[in-house]
C-alpha cells in the first residue's frame, strides 16, 4: 500500500456535498494529480455517468481519460487489468456490481492473482467501482452483493463506505493503491448528503470507525447497513440498551483489532452484513471473533442478514429481505438474552 | 465407561434429595433429556433428567430413599459396557453417604420440567456457561456449582454472576462487609400450595424478584425487628437548601433532601457505632467504613424492583459529592444497571419515599446492616412553635432496627443526634 496521510476532517473545511459529489470530487483530484489515471466504463463520458458520478468530467480531461465503453464488462475490464499492468492506473465504473458477474474471469482470475503468479514482475493497480446491493426493486438479477462473494480472493481490497466523507477519502486512497481494489457504493446512498473535507483527504484502508459509543453490545457492519445499525442504535437507546456500532468502511484488509476492543467491553456482538449469511463477511467476523474473544463472549455472536432467498421484488418485501432497523433490534435484544 | 448418576442440586439451598419416584427401570434405553426420576428437594419436587444416552445399568437407591446431593442414584451404560466400573456404583458406598436432615418445612409441588438446574451437572456432563461468565466467576469467586443459569437451556451468562456476586458480596469485598447472616434461609414459598383461580395470570419471577424474596424473607424471620420514630423539624434545612441550590445551580449542582438525610445519618455514626454494626453470631462487628446504602426503585421497563446503590465513606463526603454520587448511582441502576461494586458492602440503609407523597412507613433491615431508616415527605403541618400554633415543616422519620445489636434507648438516642443534625443544618456544611 502507497503510503497514506490522514487528515483530521474537522481539522479542514469541509461542506456539505452529496456521496456521488464526494466520488467525483476524489477521482478528479486525482486525475489532476496524475496522468496515469483515467476512467473507463458504460456511459461514463457523454452522458455524465448513469448515475452523474462522472458528471463534467469529461468536458475537464477529454476522451482519451474518460471513455465510454461498450456494453461488454468482459472486455473492458480485461482492457482495464492490461492498462493496469503496463504502468496505468484505471477506474472501472460498473453500472452495478451485478453486471460485473460477466467479468469475473478478468477481475477475479486475473487482477487479485497478477502480482503473485508473475512474481512479482506486474502488478494491478485497478479500481473497480459501482452500484452493490438492493437498489430499490430492481428485481434479484441487479441486486447483487458482492461482498461475499468477492472478499473471499486473496490478493485484492474489499472498500465499502457508508457515507460521503468516507467515500472520499477512502477513494483516493484507493486510486493511490498499488492492488485492486473492489470499491462498493450503494445506489440508494449516491444522494446522501454529509461534511466532506475540501482538498486532499484520505482515509487509510483497515482502520474502522466508531460511528457511536457505547457499552452494551458491539454493532459491527459496513456499507449501507452502518446507517440502519445507527437507527436500531438510537431505537435501543430508548430501552436502556446502549450500542457501539463500528463502520469497519473497509472488509479487506479487516480491522478486527477494533472489533476485539470493542466487545472485550461489551461482550456482546451483533454484526449486520447486507450479503447472505452463508460464507460471507459477517460469518468470518464471528469466526475471527470466536477465536480472539472467546472468553469475553456471554453469547455466541449473532448476524443480520439479507434472507437466504434471491431479492424480491415486491417493495415490502425487499425492505423485510433487507438487514433493517428492526431486525437488528431483535438480533441485539436476542444476543443480551433480552428478547 | 458408564456414567454414574448421582443426586443432583436442585435448588441453592438443597443439600439431600429423595427419589420420589424412578421413571426407568434397570434395562431401559434412555436419552438425553430423558426424565429419570421424580425427586424432592427443600422446597420442592421437581423431575430430575439424563444428560447422557444409554442404558440403565443399575438403580443404586429406591424409590423413597433420602441422600446427600453428590451421592451416586444411578449408573448409565451405553450398550454392552459392565456397569460395575462406574465409580461409586457399589450400592454399599451408596448408602455410607451422609442424608441431611429432615427439611424444616412442607416442601411445595412444582410441576414442569426443571431443564437445567444448576450449572453443573454432577454426573460429569460439562457446565453450561457461558465464557465470560465463567471467566467472572472465577475473578469474583462465585461458585458456578450453586448458580441456576437464566440463559437458554440453563446457561449461566454474565448477569447470573453479577446479581450471584451483588448477593453474596463475592470474594472480593473485605471479610467485614460479607453478610454474616448464614444464607440458608429458605425462599419465600408459601406454606400451603397456591392455586392460580380463573383470570388469574402468572408472571415469571426474575433472578432479582428471587434475590429480594430471599434477603428479605431470611431478613424479616431471622432478625427481631422493632421500630422506633422521630418526627423532625425542616424548615431551617429546607431554607438552606434553598439558598445552596440557588447558589449551586450554574454549577449544575442540586442538594435533595435525601442527600443531607445521608450526610446526617452518615456522620452520627460517629456518636453511635452500633448503627453501623452487624450481628455475627456470637459477636458484633463494628465496620471501618461507614457506606450509606440508598434503596432505588426501577422502572417498570427494566423489570422493576429495587436495588441498594452504595455511597462510600459517606461521613467523608461533602453534600455535594454525596449528591453527585446518589444521582450517577440512581442514573446508572436506571440505565444500565448497577454493577457488582456499586451494591456491595452497606453498612447502613436508607429507603425515602419522600418524593412518593408517603407520610410514614416501616422498611425491613437489608442484611447484614443493622438498621435502616425509613423517611417520609416534607409536608407542612400546624405546629405548636414556642407556645405558638403556627404552619411548620416536618418530616417522620422510622428506624428499623436489629435488637441484638441496637437497644430502644440508643435508637432514640442515635435519632436524637440525626435530628440535632437535620434541625441545625449548618453543621452539616462542615
Amino acid at each position: 500500500m502507497s503510503t497514506v496521510t490522514v487528515i483530521d476532517p474537522t481539522m479542514s473545511a469541509t461542506r456539505e456535498i452529496e456521496f456521488r459529489d464526494a466520488l467525483r470530487e476524489a477521482m478528479t483530484q486525482e486525475m489532476r494529480r496524475d496522468p496515469r489515471v483515467f476512467l473507463l466504463g458504460e456511459e461514463v463520458a457523454q452522458y455524465n455517468g448513469a448515475y452523474k458520478v462522472s458528471k463534467g468530467m469529461l468536458d475537464e480531461f477529454g476522451p482519451r481519460r474518460i471513455i465510454d465503453t461498450p456494453i461488454s464488462e468482459s472486455g473492458f475490464a480485461g482492457m482495464a487489468i492490461g492498462a493496469a499492468m503496463m504502468g496505468l492506473r484505471p477506474i472501472v465504473e460498473f453500472m452495478s456490481w451485478s453486471f460485473s458477474l460477466v467479468a469475473a474471469d478478468p477481475i477475479l482470475n486475473n487482477a487479485p492473482k497478477m502480482l503473485y503468479m508473475s512474481g512479482g514482475q506486474f502488478g494491478c493497480p485497478i479500481v473497480f467501482r459501482g452500484n452493490d446491493g438492493a437498489g430499490g426493486q430492481l428485481g434479484s438479477t441487479h441486486s447483487w452483493c458482492v461482498e461475499g462473494l468477492f472478499s473471499n480472493v486473496p490478493g485484492l481490497k474489499m472498500v465499502i463506505p457508508s457515507c460521503p466523507e468516507d467515500a472520499k477519502g477512502l477513494m483516493t486512497t484507493a486510486i493511490r493503491d498499488d492492488d485492486p481494489v473492489f470499491f462498493l457504493e450503494s445506489e440508494r446512498m449516491l444522494g446522501m448528503k454529509g461534511h466532506v473535507p475540501e482538498g486532499d483527504y484520505l482515509v487509510p484502508f483497515g482502520q474502522a470507525k466508531v460511528r457511536r459509543e457505547g457499552t452494551d453490545c458491539t454493532l459491527v457492519s459496513f456499507g449501507r447497513p452502518v446507517n440502519f445499525c445507527l437507527d436500531a442504535a438510537a431505537e435501543l437507546a430508548k430501552e436502556g440498551i446502549s450500542c457501539e456500532v463500528l463502520d469497519m468502511r473497509t472488509i479487506r484488509p479487516l480491522d478486527i483489532d477494533s472489533i476485539v476492543r470493542s466487545v472485550r467491553k461489551t461482550n456482546y456482538c451483533v454484526v449486520v452484513d447486507q450479503s447472505w449469511s452463508f460464507g460471507s463477511p459477517g460469518s468470518e467476523v464471528a469466526s475471527q471473533l470466536h477465536q480472539h474473544c472467546f472468553d469475553d463472549l456471554d453469547n455466541f455472536v449473532h448476524r443480520v442478514h439479507s434472507a437466504d432467498v434471491p431479492t424480491p421484488y415486491a417493495f415490502n418485501l425487499e425492505q423485510e429481505y433487507l438487514p433493517n432497523a428492526r431486525r437488528i433490534c431483535e438480533a441485539v435484544r436476542s444476543c443480551l438474552y433480552r428478547a | 465407561m458408564p456414567t454414574t448418576v448421582t443426586m443432583p442440586r436442585l435448588s441453592d439451598t438443597m443439600e439431600a434429595g429423595t427419589v420420589i419416584k424412578w421413571h426407568v427401570k434397570e434395562g431401559d434405553t434412555v436419552a438425553s433429556g430423558d426424565v429419570l426420576a421424580d425427586v424432592e428437594t427443600d422446597k420442592a419436587t421437581m423431575e430430575m433428567q439424563t444428560y447422557d444416552d444409554g442404558v440403565v445399568a443399575k438403580l443404586l437407591i429406591g424409590a423413597g430413599d433420602r441422600v446427600a446431593i453428590g451421592t451416586p442414584i444411578a449408573v448409565i451404560a451405553v450398550d454392552g459396557e459392565d456397569a460395575s466400573s462406574a465409580s461409586g456404583a457399589n450400592p454399599a458406598a451408596a448408602s455410607s453417604a451422609p442424608a441431611a436432615p429432615a427439611p424444616a418445612e412442607t416442601p411445595v409441588v412444582v410441576t414442569g420440567t426443571v431443564v437445567m438446574p444448576s450449572a453443573h451437572a454432577d454426573n460429569g456432563a460439562r457446565a453450561r456457561i457461558s465464557p465470560v461468565a465463567r471467566r467472572m466467576a472465577e475473578e469474583l469467586g462465585v461458585d458456578i456449582n450453586s448458580l441456576r443459569g437464566s440463559g437458554p437451556g440453563g446457561r449461566v451468562i454474565k448477569r447470573d454472576i453479577e446479581s450471584a456476586a451483588a448477593r453474596t458480596s463475592g470474594g472480593t469485598a473485605p471479610a467485614s462487609m460479607m453478610p454474616v447472616v448464614a444464607a440458608s434461609a429458605p425462599a419465600a414459598a408459601p406454606s400451603l400450595p397456591v392455586v392460580a383461580g380463573p383470570g388469574a395470570r402468572e408472571v415469571a419471577v426474575s433472578g432479582m424478584r428471587q434475590t429480594i424474596a430471599r434477603r428479605l424473607v431470611e431478613s424479616k424471620s431471622t432478625i427481631p425487628h422493632y421500630q422506633v420514630s422521630m418526627r423532625f423539624n425542616m424548615d431551617p434545612l429546607l431554607e438552606l437548601r434553598k439558598m445552596l441550590n440557588a447558589q449551586l445551580e450554574p454549577q449544575g449542582v442540586k442538594l435533595s433532601v435525601n442527600d443531607f438525610i445521608v450526610r446526617s445519618c452518615a456522620l452520627a455514626m460517629a456518636q453511635h457505632p452500633y448503627f453501623n454494626a452487624s450481628w455475627a453470631g456470637d459477636r458484633i462487628i463494628i465496620h471501618g467504613e461507614v457506606n450509606v446504602g440508598v434503596a432505588v426503585s426501577l422502572p417498570a421497563e427494566r423489570g422493576g424492583g429495587l436495588v441498594v446503590a452504595v455511597i462510600r465513606n459517606a461521613d467523608q463526603k461533602g453534600l455535594r459529592q454525596i449528591s453527585l454520587d446518589t444521582r450517577a448511582l440512581a442514573e446508572k441502576a436506571r440505565t444500565r444497571g448497577l454493577g457488582p461494586e456499586d451494591m456491595m458492602g452497606a453498612t447502613f440503609t436508607i429507603s425515602n419515599l419522600g418524593m412518593y407523597g408517603v407520610d410514614n412507613f416501616t422498611a425491613i433491615i437489608n442484611p447484614p446492616n443493622s438498621a435502616i431508616l425509613a423517611c417520609g415527605a416534607a409536608v407542612e403541618r400546624p405546629v405548636v412553635r414556642g407556645g405558638q400554633l403556627c404552619v411548620g415543616t416536618e418530616l417522620d422519620a422510622t428506624l428499623s432496627l436489629d435488637h441484638r445489636v441496637i437497644d430502644g434507648a440508643m435508637a432514640a438516642e442515635y435519632l436524637t443526634t440525626v435530628r440535632h443534625n437535620l434541625e441545625n443544618p449548618a453543621t452539616l456544611l462542615v
